[in-house]
């Protein structure tokens, strides 16, 4: 998983048990099933029973008779909550490209040739280019994706009738994926790989 | 130490010969003559020149040199699950937005306005057994049980995850599902006597053929038999099972 993955998914698991919980609050303070099902509610359980109500007056009373920093605090909370929501909004709607990507030399130090760069545009449409003349493949994609440092290949592929993914997967891995790892020199190039077919018509042999 | 670095530098070079295949349900021919001969753009022969390999080729990581090593079954895409957690985000924003502001317009010495007196007067009148709440808890709670789904399962299930080349540079391959099911059946309608094929991908192959002519328990010997052999070349990571039921048409 990329870690923007794990960042989504957790995040929308606490959102999701911070309403499964509040929902559940009220529910069970609603219905009553406390009394229903003979279960004491923890001492100072805020909702207990079908007549409570979510703010008492003793809540308002309370919160409206804090000290000097209560409302400040309140903002900085609020200004807080509302920028890391618009930094999460924002990461859905950008999709990270690595940029110029290292071009590693010949030499055998093993370092990055300096001031060559491959921007990672040109090495995915190179990488589509090829691919597109695979046996089998009628319409091709790539990207770079990943950081600079340790770059991968997004590739989808359309296949025509009677293709195979296998030998199509294999001829890809060592046609146009390869030839892009070598021409950057790097070690290695990952590839992730999306196969679909083409709409055709049935064929059949009569 | 020389006598065991041999045999080593000798096995690694040699690419093509594809000695560590594993027999992992490959049956049908391997595709080892195409990428020679298929560079369209007249590129080099991938093992021609085992020094280009790259400054650090031996240092692996994996330990294996070489991208024409073997297959290995991709894992389980896992969903960004970008639009959910951008609904959510823009939620929270607009939620903690109005809050902002509203506040600070108290604090600047404005009246609250109508939107937070409502609510507020609402939660602190509408007790916890009125059905208005009752809803409101359930619709939350079941929102809330949906996120969690979200985000505990991989999502993506129309996406087959495929045995893949591996080595220094694996391949994470997935076949989408109706692609799939149109390769296959090419495959269940190239059986002779088939007139019409459906084949759904879900838990098991299923496939449904209609037969013009010939015996129609031939034809789903060889239907099954088309099927097998397709389900097998295109390398699913999970094979499921094949099943077809077939009609004789008109």
């Amino acid at each position: 998983m990329k870690p923007r993955t794990t960042t989504n998914r957790i995040l929308l698991a606490l959102a999701g048990l911070l309403l499964l919980g509040g929902g559940l609050l009220v529910l069970t303070a609603g219905l009553d099933l406390y009394r229903r099902w003979s279960l004491g509610p923890p001492s100072g359980w805020p909702l207990t029973g079908p007549h409570d109500v979510l703010l008492g007056a003793g809540d308002r009373e309370r919160w409206s008779s804090q000290g000097w920093w209560w409302w400040p605090a309140v903002i900085a909370a609020l200004a807080v909550v509302a920028l890391l929501a618009l930094g999460w909004l924002l990461a859905q709607l950008r999709r990270p490209r690595p940029g110029r990507l290292p071009v590693w030399g010949t030499s055998p130090a093993g370092e990055p040739e300096e001031g060559v760069e491959v921007r990672d545009g040109a090495l995915g449409d190179a990488i589509a280019a090829e691919a597109a003349g695979l046996p089998g493949v009628v319409q091709a994609g790539a990207r770079m994706s990943g950081r600079a440092a340790r770059p991968e290949a997004r590739v989808d592929l359309a296949l025509g009738t009677g293709a195979s993914p296998r030998e199509t997967l294999r001829a890809l891995a060592d046609g146009p994926l390869e030839r892009a790892r070598r021409s950057a020199g790097w070690r290695r190039l990952p590839a992730d790989v999306r196969l679909r077919v083409a709409r055709h018509g049935p064929r059949r042999a009569e | 130490m020389t006598h065991r670095q041999d045999p080593l530098r000798k096995q690694d070079p040699p690419r093509e010969q594809e000695t560590a295949r594993p027999p992992a349900a490959l049956d049908t021919a391997p595709a080892d003559p195409l990428p020679a001969g298929t560079g369209p753009a007249g590129g080099e022969p991938v093992g021609g020149e085992p020094a280009g390999t790259g400054p650090t080729g031996t240092g692996g990581a994996g330990g294996r040199d070489g991208g024409a090593a073997g297959v290995a079954p991709s894992p389980r895409l896992w969903s960004p699950r970008r639009v959910p957690a951008a609904l959510v985000a823009l939620v929270v924003l607009v939620a903690a937005g109005a809050a902002l502001y509203d506040v600070v317009a108290v604090r600047a010495g404005r009246p609250a306005s109508a939107w937070r007196r409502t609510l507020a007067d609402e939660l602190a009148t509408r007790t916890t057994g009125d059905v208005w709440m009752l809803t409101g808890a359930a619709v939350a709670a079941a929102f809330g049980l949906w996120l969690l789904v979200l985000a505990l399962t991989p999502g993506l299930r129309r996406l087959l995850p495929l045995h893949a080349p591996t080595g220094d540079s694996p391949v994470r391959a997935v076949l989408d599902r109706h692609g799939a099911e149109v390769l296959l059946r090419d495959a269940a309608l190239r059986v002779p006597g088939v007139g019409r094929a459906r084949v759904r991908v879900r838990r098991r192959i299923k496939a449904r053929a209609d037969v013009r002519f010939r015996d129609p328990r031939q034809v789903r010997e060889e239907v099954a038999g088309a099927l097998r052999e397709e389900r097998d070349r295109l390398a699913l990571v999970r094979p499921e099972r094949v099943s077809v039921r077939v009609r004789r048409a008109r």
